[in-house]
């Protein structure tokens, strides 16, 4: 009975092995091509097709390095326990230059406050997500294709596969730039604010002379005005400082007196305030930890064990041993000589005179009256 | 060549394997101690105890040796660079494991294998390997939350205080660092001697 329960027992820790999967936390936003390049998932045998629905959403129409928006909605798929979901923003679907920077184009901002065109997200419970991509088109005018794909888990999973989804080329109409069209400079991306600044955010532009800022909360509906201060194409957005899980989006519109375009809606990307250990002091840390560990249960040894010895450092007993009894003080003479120098008196009878001293002594033989 | 990332997670199996059969061999060896009629007497049958005392003490002590080495290597993999909570308590969690490990090492060698017989010493060495266990799994789960983002700790009970980090300033660390070696030397030098319990 006991081997069985024994081996059974063995079989099940091994099939639980298989139940784990690679990377089930996600593998963090980055720069991928399509399907990262073929690899993990891209073999047929570990992925399957999504059952979600993903819509995108662009302007046909764009104008050399202006900033243009991409809007994916992702919805009705399965997914796993994380409720993560990975989406692809590609130029191409070739396995290889499909990052929209390889085809011209310029990401301002990811969905998640960076600059990548793979991130991933939790899906709300929802089931539906929405992610914007704000991107400057390529400076050549020309026909442009954008495509997304989603990856998402399954619960249960029982093939480990990934679900994926490929869209249609959403075709995008690249046009020359009309002369003296004021916008974004096109080396400028959003900045990341640390958590609590609230120092004012840099916008730089081109061909504008006047920039107006509204801002909100994620989810809020009326925008607020943001007060600007600047001049020739740098400018100074003052925005309230992001604290928490709390998301502020902006909009910049930028003017010159013969045009004026309202940019895309961006959001203000913040990171958590810098951590402020460093690796010195955590070693050093770990050590005193660890040594005050080491000694406090040493003592608790100590302690508790059935030791019966001395201490080292007690030599009492040899001491006592090797020394001669201590010699009486002066003065504590036998009893014979103290008592035979004392005087007798006839007026105070049972008491004696010691003449050394100076005082008198009760007579042990003839005690005083009233005494014992 | 491979990286020193392959490499930690090497060293850190050895340890962690290691110290599993040392944790369970010294829990076993309490439990015989203390409930010595459980399993019919098997467990704390002379041969059984011997065994597990053996084992123990063999674990602990590969798991001792190989630990620096996974911590320097996990060091480096982080490109020695401290940059967030969970990685800040990899490193405390270590240093408790490792003192946890050492109480337990240095325990069993100066008081013999006469511990075992000892019930309330016996209770203290398991506790000793069953906090140092958990200290040691809390240092490598922390290495899975950083790498996978999950650990198998997501799906127990048990999680200790791992995302936010206590950061003592350096200099209050040296000062600790240093009671720390003088609590040794007051142990060692001043206490009482624990010495060697004969077997019965």
């Amino acid at each position: 009975m006991r081997p069985r329960v024994t081996v059974l027992t063995i079989i099940a820790l091994l099939l639980a092995t298989g139940a784990s999967m690679a990377n089930p936390g996600g593998e963090g936003d980055a720069d991928r091509d399509y399907t990262c390049g073929g690899s993990c998932h891209g073999d047929p045998a570990l992925s399957s097709p999504s059952d979600g629905t993903v819509t995108v959403s662009v302007n046909p129409l764009a104008f050399s390095g202006t900033a243009t928006a991409v809007h994916v909605t992702a919805s009705g798929m399965s997914l796993s326990g994380n409720r993560l979901l990975g989406v692809f923003l590609l130029g191409s679907a070739n396995g290889n230059d499909d990052h929209p920077e390889d085809h011209g184009w310029n990401i301002l901002q990811d969905p998640n406050g960076g600059t990548r065109n793979y991130v991933e997200v939790v899906v709300p419970p929802s089931g539906s997500v929405t992610l914007t991509w704000v991107m400057l088109a390529p400076v050549q005018p020309g026909i442009q294709t954008l495509l997304t794909e989603i990856h998402h888990g399954s619960s249960p999973n029982s093939n480990n596969w990934a679900y994926s989804a490929l869209t249609r080329g959403y075709v995008v109409d690249v046009q020359p730039v009309p002369e003296n069209l004021p916008g974004f400079a096109f080396d400028w991306s959003p900045e990341t604010r640390v958590t609590g600044d609230d120092s004012p955010t840099v916008i730089r532009t081109r061909n504008t002379t006047s920039v107006s800022v509204q801002w909100m909360l994620e989810d809020e509906w009326v925008p607020h005005n943001a007060e600007v201060t600047g001049e020739d194409d740098e400018w100074h957005a003052m925005l309230p400082a992001t604290i928490g899980d709390i998301r502020i989006q902006y909009q910049v519109t930028t003017s010159n007196g013969d045009f004026s375009i309202v940019q895309p809606w961006l959001t203000v990307a913040t990171e958590p305030a810098a951590f402020d250990g460093e690796i010195w002091g955590a070693r050093i840390q770990a050590l005193a930890f660890g040594l005050l560990i080491i000694a406090f249960l040493l003592s608790l040894q100590a302690r508790l064990s059935p030791w019966e010895g001395h201490h080292e450092l007690d030599h009492s007993e040899e001491v006592e041993a090797t020394e001669s009894p201590p010699e009486e003080p002066p003065g504590l003479e036998p009893a014979d000589d103290y008592w035979s120098r004392m005087v007798p008196s006839e007026e105070n009878p049972g008491w004696l005179w010691d003449p050394v001293e100076e005082e008198w002594v009760a007579d042990p033989n003839n005690p005083p009256e009233g005494g014992v | 060549m491979f990286g020193a990332a392959t490499f930690h997670a090497a060293m850190a199996e050895v340890v962690v394997g290691s110290m599993m059969l040392a944790t369970l061999c010294a829990m076993g060896c309490a439990i015989a101690t203390i409930f010595p009629n459980i399993a019919g007497g098997i467990l704390s049958s002379d041969r059984v105890m011997v065994t597990m005392d053996k084992a123990s003490i063999a674990g602990a002590l590969l798991g001792l040796m190989f630990m620096p080495i996974a911590a320097l290597s996990g060091s480096f993999a982080a490109d020695n660079v401290v940059n967030n909570a969970l990685l800040y308590n990899k490193f405390v969690y270590t240093g408790l494991a490792f003192g946890f490990w050492a109480s337990f090492v240095i325990g069993r060698v100066r008081l013999g294998p006469g511990v075992w017989q000892h019930r309330s010493l016996s209770a203290l060495q398991g506790a000793t390997a069953a906090m140092a266990m958990l200290m040691t799994t809390m240092a490598s789960s922390i290495g899975g939350k950083l790498v996978r983002g999950e650990s198998l700790f997501d799906i127990m009970p048990i999680w200790l205080p791992s995302d936010s980090a206590t950061v003592l300033n350096p200099i209050f660390s040296a000062v600790l660092l240093l009671v720390g070696i003088a609590a040794l030397v007051v142990v060692f030098r001043l206490g009482p001697r624990a010495e060697r319990i004969p077997l019965d």
